[in-house]
């Protein structure tokens, strides 16, 4: 079976603002080729490391994110580097970029520069701010990024100071949208043979994160904050059982229409004061954010929950149609029985380990990986041989 | 025409958040996607706060808006052998079927892959449920946020020693999911477009957000240690974190990069009596709580925009903790990026939304069209199926059209 990305080549010259993007081309049949600085990408330094030792194949960031792709060793800020990638990109499809603006077009190699012998070259630049406006040249990381993005300022303890959300989701949004428009500009260029800069703001791509906060603020006047957890409304947030956590969203979705469900449960479980959970008043958005009305909630689904589990919780809340979870770990994950029946984590052949598999299943064209990162310059003279260069 | 997919067209079953906001940014893009709904059973999210002058109404949530432009809507009742019918007409001749429902939900209707494939072929069918087609826990529901909670994003974000927090939102209903469904769908018309074949994609709206989470999961798989509440310490790096400055519920993010950072920082800031040894990364890093505080104490007064500007000017990465009304009026960046778009709606009047995150420059795009009304486009895109006018009344009649 070919991949759905099967023909193309893609060249990956970003750290982590993009090698995610080009797993996903490599994951679903694309030649993706990771080029990488003489000294190797710095996301090879980047902790945590597989047995806690420091070296270049063993950051499970680097690892993760480089699955699928080949890998060249290439010094582009010298003239035979240079003209080696310029070659290369002759023959490719899709170069992925994340250098500080500018830094593409002094060494030569800036869209037009490829473009000029592969006119449906399509270039993508991610980058904290894109390529334009007052502060394209500030550097920035996640945690910045999440900052000026709104997302810090929806996040966190009531009272408490913004928490960041885990996992650099400012980088994966940069990520993901960075193949989106990739594959939205590869369209159109395999439909008219005129490839374009893709030019990727991190900044806006978390600013698409913010639900509905934005709206918020342009028709109702209000600032959302942070009201996660328990805090924001009753009948939902975080509540500990006897083995960890469950989160529950029993109140104030679409029409409340799972309310009923949750009372009809406390009620056959035969749950104290399940009657203060009955009457009109709960499918009130006013009421539902009320102090009185999260007292009770919490105060009786608290002391249901504190003496069952997290599994139990959650059979018998999906059996009765309420929307409950559990709060899993990284160990319930690897033991779901959901995500085992579906085969989802997958070998990394190069830490022997689980790792996340296909975030999605195409009939036809199946997700796959080779399951490892390359060495360093792993297949710098194969990729030169291929295009009649010699390093 | 010089928009990337003008010519597609997309069927499109999804509601609520993350079907939603896929379908979107293939409409932005110049697809033609046809919204199926129904005031039998309306879509959640047009019941969803907030509301244009803060008057609730199917078409008046800006939560709906901001997720549904440029798309086009036919008021269809599912539960009619009339609305089946005419979906079923509707999807013979498109590129791309689209449902977010659980499993089984479009079988009911005549509308399962296998139903699909045998009308047209040709089609891309996406569907993505909350757990995926297959497995023991197919059937079961839930939204973003308690999703967020299965997948373990609410585990990893929170303070160490508090409770589990999340991000505060339907987080996988906004970025993860949308963004690799709309990937895959757009990796299977190529597919198509080499060779006429259609095909079936299945997206769990868990297994993308585990999929962003790689190195903690793998913390547990790799070194047998969970890697448990973030925080927002960094692993190698200080200073790395949120700082409170003066006015309400104001806040600065610092983060140093590398170490010739650093004693601009210390001048920008005006810190005294600092340990020699922080000049370097790793004693910043061990010492990292007594960084902190020293931070804190010297920013607790200031203004949060000018300590930030003030830094950024002598080259250390600091920003404002922003929150809407930041983004919406003050950030110069979004500004001269034209990243806010205002439409006029019909019902809402003009009201805010976000443009793409990026600028495809060879054939630029913008939202132009506002989120339909329920039912907007029914009788104009039956007409372009080849039905009359009589016919559509007929269908009217028998309630198929609402």
């Amino acid at each position: 079976m070919t991949g759905a990305l099967e023909g193309l080549r893609v060249l990956d010259l970003s750290g982590a603002l993009g090698n995610y993007c080009g797993k996903m081309f490599a994951e679903l049949g694309a030649d993706v080729i990771l080029v990488e600085p003489p000294g190797g990408s710095p996301l090879r330094a980047e902790p945590p490391f597989a047995g806690d030792e420091p070296g270049p194949d063993n950051g499970l960031t680097f690892g993760y994110v480089n699955t699928g792709k080949r890998g060249i060793v290439l010094d582009l800020d010298t003239p035979e580097g240079a003209a080696a990638l310029r070659e290369l990109a002759g023959t490719a499809d899709l170069v992925i970029e994340s250098d500080r603006p500018g830094l593409a077009t002094a060494r030569g190699l800036a869209w037009a520069d490829l473009a000029a012998r592969n006119p449906a070259l399509v270039m993508t630049s991610i980058t904290p701010f894109g390529q334009t406006g007052p502060y394209a040249a500030y550097e920035a990381d996640d945690l910045l990024l999440e900052a000026l993005g709104g997302f810090l300022s929806l996040a966190g303890y009531p009272g408490g100071p913004p928490v960041r959300p885990a996992g650099e989701q400012a980088v994966a949004a940069g990520n993901l949208f960075g193949a989106v428009a990739s594959m939205i500009a590869l369209t159109s260029a395999e439909l008219t043979g005129r490839g374009q800069h893709v030019d990727v703001s991190v900044q806006e791509s978390v600013v698409l994160a913010l639900e509905n906060a934005v709206q918020f603020y342009d028709l109702e006047g209000t600032v959302r904050g942070r009201g996660s957890g328990q805090a924001a409304r009753a009948g939902s947030g975080v509540f500990a059982c006897a083995d960890g956590d469950v989160y529950i969203l029993a109140a104030g979705i679409g029409g409340n229409r799972f309310w009923p469900n949750f009372v009809a449960w406390m009620e056959a479980e035969g749950v104290a004061e399940t009657e203060l959970l009955q009457g009109e008043r709960w499918n009130e958005r006013a009421y539902v954010a009320s102090a009185e009305a999260k007292e009770i909630f919490n105060r009786i689904f608290g002391g249901f929950v504190a003496g069952r589990t997290k599994a139990e919780l959650y059979a018998e809340a999906q059996r009765r149609r309420v929307p409950l979870c559990p709060v899993s770990t990284a160990a319930d994950i690897v033991v779901s029985r959901q995500l085992g029946h579906r085969d989802y984590l997958v070998e990394h052949a190069g830490f022997g380990a689980l790792m996340p598999g296909a975030p999605y299943r195409l009939s036809a064209t199946p997700w796959r990986t080779t399951g490892r990162a390359p060495r360093l310059g792993e297949h710098t003279d194969a990729v030169l041989r291929e295009i009649g260069v010699t390093a | 025409m010089n928009v990337p997919l003008h010519g597609i067209r997309v069927i499109d079953f999804c509601w609520v958040g993350a079907g939603s906001f896929t379908t979107k940014i293939l409409a932005d893009h110049g697809a033609d996607v046809i919204k199926i709904e129904s005031e039998a059973k309306v879509d959640g999210i047009r019941l969803s706060p907030p509301f244009a002058g803060g008057r609730a109404g199917v078409n008046r949530s800006g939560y709906f808006a901001d997720r549904n432009t440029s798309k086009r809507s036919l008021a269809l009742d599912m539960k009619t052998p009339g609305g089946r019918e005419l979906a079923r007409r509707l999807v013979a001749s498109c590129d791309v079927v689209a449902n977010n429902f659980t499993p089984g939900t479009m079988e009911k209707f005549g509308l399962g892959w296998e139903d699909v494939h045998r009308i047209n072929p040709r089609a891309v069918y996406l569907a993505m449920s909350m757990q995926g087609d297959s497995g023991p826990e197919r059937d079961y529901l839930g939204y973003g946020a308690t999703i967020s909670a299965l997948v373990g994003l609410h585990h990893f974000t929170a303070l160490p020693g508090r409770p589990p927090l999340g991000t505060g939102t339907n987080y996988p209903d906004h970025v993860p999911n949308p963004a690799h469904a709309a990937f895959a769908v757009l990796a299977a018309l190529r597919h198509r477009r080499r060779t006429g074949e259609g095909q079936y994609i299945d997206v769990a709206q868990t297994e993308p957000t585990i999929a962003l989470l790689g190195p903690l999961i793998m913390e547990w798989t790799v070194n047998g240690r969970d890697a448990g509440p973030q925080g927002n310490d960094h692993p190698r790096r200080a200073p790395h974190g949120l700082y409170r400055c003066a006015g309400e519920d104001r806040w600065i993010a610092i983060s140093v990069l590398r170490d010739e950072q650093w004693p601009a920082l210390v001048r920008v800031l005006g810190l005294r009596s600092v340990p020699e040894g922080w000049g370097e990364m790793a004693v910043r890093h061990r010492d990292r709580a007594s960084v902190d505080a020293m931070i804190a104490a010297a920013v607790g007064d200031r203004e949060a925009p000018v300590v930030a500007e003030a830094l950024r000017a002598a080259g250390v990465p600091a920003a404002l903790v922003q929150n809407t009304a930041d983004l919406v009026h003050r950030d110069p960046q979004l500004a001269v990026r034209e990243h806010w778009v205002r439409l006029d709606h019909p019902e809402m009047g003009e009201s805010l939304y976000n443009a793409p995150p990026f600028r495809l420059t060879g054939t630029p795009v913008r939202p132009t069209r506002s989120a339909p009304l329920l039912g907007q486009h029914t009788d104009e895109i039956l007409r372009e199926a080849g039905l009359t006018d009589t016919e559509i009344d007929d269908y009217r009649q028998q309630g198929v059209l609402r």
